[in-house]
């Protein structure tokens, strides 16, 4: 295993979420857009950790997180924003991010807890991930041992306001920056750590391929899978990445 | 999955396939999952799939000093906390050898029997959730956020107070607060009939939960299952009676017990243990009204320098999941040298679950690991 | 079947306890008892007599539930502690062996106690420790961990930790105003 990471910061690059490149009407319907993104948001069902058990008094009645159109959503698939409640054990870390694969752009993290932005109090655990920012990209931190309703209510309406701003676009991080983060991925579950979904082919999807979307490290997910005869998955990325390396030529 | 991803399968004869029942499933409590083999609705067998929440908290205690480790313990479980506090305290009071003040052993019984309560309407607001009936849930939880309110006006905390400290609590309860939790007492008992009313009588509830995961008083006994599971059982075993720790030897209360053994009869000794320790927390606020004194902590080492005397000690709490217990060991350093946590759920989340979810349907697995109250951090720890 | 509490019953029961386990003694030689209070005994027992005092226990003297097994490492050599309680008499009887190191191998005792088939996994897991006969050897918690067993007292989790994680950096301007004071963080 390597040694370091050096430590990026996600939030070094803004993304351009350049007006000026579209037209007036692409703008009105981009604002529209996400005037209605901002007021229905559904959140996955997941715990994670000790955070959660105060996500169920935030969603009923006491709190109710429904007047602010926040909804509890079982299916990653339809989820917008993955609550990560609390610590994540190397175990869940996996699960965690085959689940934030699964969902559809444009889609939120946030990190609940203290635990998840430095390991809070199991920084010397060996079991728990610590930085969660390094695997997934993060769109705001709750800090809190535990955070009471209100703060993870607040936390939310702030998303809702980066996103009607059209701020919140640190998803797209994933796909520009893929190599990053599954570097660091690899770093802790091994070279063999792949996923069913093909993340360059959707970046593609998403127009978001760039220069930092692969590297090395997904070189070596590429060469794993070939080797383990995974072809059907890595197909279209051999093709793809060999055509881009000839127009980077 | 992109669609080239996709394969067919094709079926083999038995038509019986494997169920992730879990981690990210709305029916499970916490994060834990199941491997659960169907043949149709029917499950033929199940295997539980734990660690998902684990942190080595054996390991981190090890590393840290005696007074650290108080912050550190009632994370272990998430809805009760209280009684890990008590029984890492009880612990290692009985090395120290610490003369509690008497007043502290009531404030103490104070808070585990309102963690009690809170742990109780989790519960069974869950399991409502679990045959759709959502109003349940609603109202448990609204009700629990009352106690939770007492706790942070008490002790600060909302969920985790690190209240109870070897030797005592850190603070005193003072009579206008005794009063604001005997108001509480009041609602919460007029509240009951309502949930009777709702829930417990409630047909749906009863047909669903009616012999639903049965454990025989035998094979309970055999699994070690412990707690309000086995008292639905008709065994009438209780910690706080039984191996009485603080002051309950002092306080009047029955214990709860059913004889069916099912689901609803695990509810039903829940539901009679909310009254019983509404009445428990009765008492309590009685005592401390009429007790003047306001001695609640004895002289503690400076906590930096702590060093506990060698020994090793099994104390043993009545939580609201079942027996708790704390197996310390020092070797009269600064840190513990070993502390082990016997979580109650690790019987009945894993053995237990796995043998009452085996023949029946994909529907009442949720409702079983419900009723049995099964708490997946204390397993994995 | 329910017990019911009667103080001067209860009395006589621990008395008779006593007596029981001296009549245990007896039939093991390899045996030391020793009472804490009226409802803790400690026994310390040689491994090999274990599972004979376990049955006898149980059989004769009605301690029916293993509340838990627990390891210690003590760096030379491991020991395993088997809490067992009676309902009837509301004893817990502390039953304590010593076994070696390499090759930590020890028997099941699933046969006589169910519940043992999780604290000998668990065991298994994070001490290395392997019960022979117990039926679920296979992993439960650290499905995913590929490292030593970490309970052990050679493992450091620092040291693991250090080089396996990195950490954020948190620099708040609070911080900065008392470092520009000449204060700093104790760790
Ligand atoms: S920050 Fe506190 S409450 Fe949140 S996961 Fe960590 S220990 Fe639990």
């Amino acid at each position: 295993m390597k040694d370091v990471i050096p430590i990026q910061t996600n939030n070094t690059e803004t993304i351009a979420v350049s007006k000026n490149s579209k037209n007036i009407y692409q703008q009105a319907i981009d604002t529209f857009s996400n005037f209605c993104r901002a007021r229905s948001l559904f959140v996955l069902h997941y715990c994670t950790g000790c955070g959660a058990i105060e996500l169920p008094p935030a969603m009923t009645s006491r709190f109710d997180m429904e007047r602010l159109g926040i909804q509890p959503m079982v299916t990653p698939r339809q989820a917008d924003i993955l609550l990560i409640t609390g610590y994540v054990s190397i175990k869940t870390l996996k699960r965690v991010i085959l689940t934030y694969e699964q969902m559809q752009g444009p889609k939120y993290v946030i990190g609940i807890c203290s635990c998840t932005v430095n390991g809070g109090m199991y920084w010397q655990s060996y079991a728990t991930a610590k930085v969660l920012s390094e695997y997934l990209p993060v769109d705001m931190y709750i800090a809190g041992c535990m955070p009471r309703p209100e703060a993870v209510l607040t936390g939310l309406q702030q998303l809702m306001k980066k996103i009607e701003k059209g701020e919140a676009n640190s998803w797209e991080n994933y796909f520009k920056r893929y190599d990053y983060y599954l570097g660091n991925q690899q770093h802790l579950f091994g070279d063999t750590w792949h996923t069913p979904t093909d993340i360059l082919e959707e970046a593609r999807h998403y127009h978001l391929y760039g220069a930092e979307s692969t590297g090395n490290n997904t070189a070596r997910l590429i060469k794993y899978t070939v080797e383990h005869d995974l072809t059907k998955l890595d197909a279209p990325l051999r093709e793809k990445d060999s055509m881009t390396k000839r127009g980077k030529k | 999955m992109r669609a080239e991803n996709y394969q067919a399968v094709t079926h083999p004869e038995s038509h019986e396939f494997e169920l992730n029942f879990g981690p990210n499933h709305p029916g499970i409590e916490g994060n834990y999952a199941l491997k659960v083999r169907v043949n149709g609705d029917k499950i033929v067998a199940a295997k539980a799939d734990g660690g998902y929440l684990h942190r080595g908290f054996e390991k981190l205690m090890e590393g840290r000093l005696w007074i650290q480790n108080i912050a550190l313990v009632p994370r272990i479980c998430v809805p009760d906390p209280v009684p890990m506090e008590m029984c890492y305290a009880l612990g290692v009071e009985d090395l120290c050898q610490f003369e509690v003040p008497e007043r502290a052993n009531w404030l103490r019984v104070l808070q585990l029997e309102l963690s009690r309560i809170a742990a109780h309407l989790f519960t069974f607001g869950g399991h409502a959730a679990t045959v759709g009936m959502y109003s349940n849930m609603f109202w448990g939880i609204a009700d629990r956020d009352l106690i939770l309110d007492m706790f942070e006006q008490m002790t600060g905390g909302r969920v985790y107070h690190m209240y109870t400290i070897p030797g005592g609590v850190r603070r005193d309860v003072g009579v206008e607060q005794l009063d604001k939790i005997s108001d509480l007492l009041d609602y919460l008992e007029k509240r009951l009939s309502d949930y009777d009313n709702l829930f417990f009588n409630n047909k749906i509830f009863i047909q669903r939960a009616r012999d639903t995961g049965i454990l025989t008083p035998k094979q309970a006994l055999s699994w070690g299952v412990t707690g309000p599971n086995l008292r639905a059982c008709g065994l009438a075993f209780d910690v706080r009676r039984d191996d009485a720790y603080l002051c309950y030897d002092q306080i009047d209360f029955d214990i709860a017990t059913e004889t069916a053994g099912d689901a609803l009869a695990r509810n039903l000794v829940r539901r009679k243990e909310l009254a019983q320790s509404i009445y428990i927390v009765r008492q309590v606020i009685d005592y401390l009204k009429k007790d003047k004194s306001t001695h609640i902590r004895c002289q503690i080492p400076n906590p930096l320098a702590w060093k506990v005397p060698a020994g090793e000690t099994y104390t043993r709490v009545e939580s609201s999941k079942g027996e708790l217990s704390f197996y310390i060991v020092s070797n009269g350093g600064e840190k513990p040298y070993r502390v082990h946590v016997r979580g109650p759920s690790s019987m009945h989340a894993v053995q237990v679950l796995e043998k009452l979810v085996t023949g029946g349907r994909l529907e009442d697995v949720a409702q079983i690991m419900f009723s049995l109250d099964a708490c997946p951090p204390e397993v994995d720890r | 079947m329910v017990w019911d509490q009667d103080k001067e019953a209860t009395k006589d029961n621990y008395a008779s306890q006593t007596i029981v386990l001296d009549q245990i003694l007896h039939e093991l030689d390899t045996l030391n008892i020793e009472q804490k209070n009226n409802q803790r005994f400690r026994v310390d027992v040689s491994a090999e007599a274990l599972p004979a005092l376990l049955s006898l226990l149980k059989g004769r003297a009605g301690y029916t539930q293993l509340s838990a097994i627990s390891c210690v490492d003590w760096e030379d050599e491991f020991e395993l502690v088997y809490h067992l309680w009676s309902y009837e008499t509301k004893v817990l009887v502390s039953a304590h062996i010593r076994i070696q190191y390499t090759p930590a191998v020890y028997v099941s005792v699933y046969d006589i106690y169910t519940p043992a088939g999780f604290f000998e996994r668990d065991i298994y897991e994070m001490y290395g420790v392997y019960f022979e006969g117990s039926p679920m050897m296979e992993k439960f918690i650290l499905t995913e961990w590929h490292g030593p067993a970490p309970m052990l007292k050679s493992f450091d989790t620092l040291k693991y930790v250090n080089d396996m994680f990195n950490w954020q950096e948190y620099q708040p301007d609070w911080l900065k105003e008392i470092q520009a004071k000449g204060g700093k963080v104790v760790s």
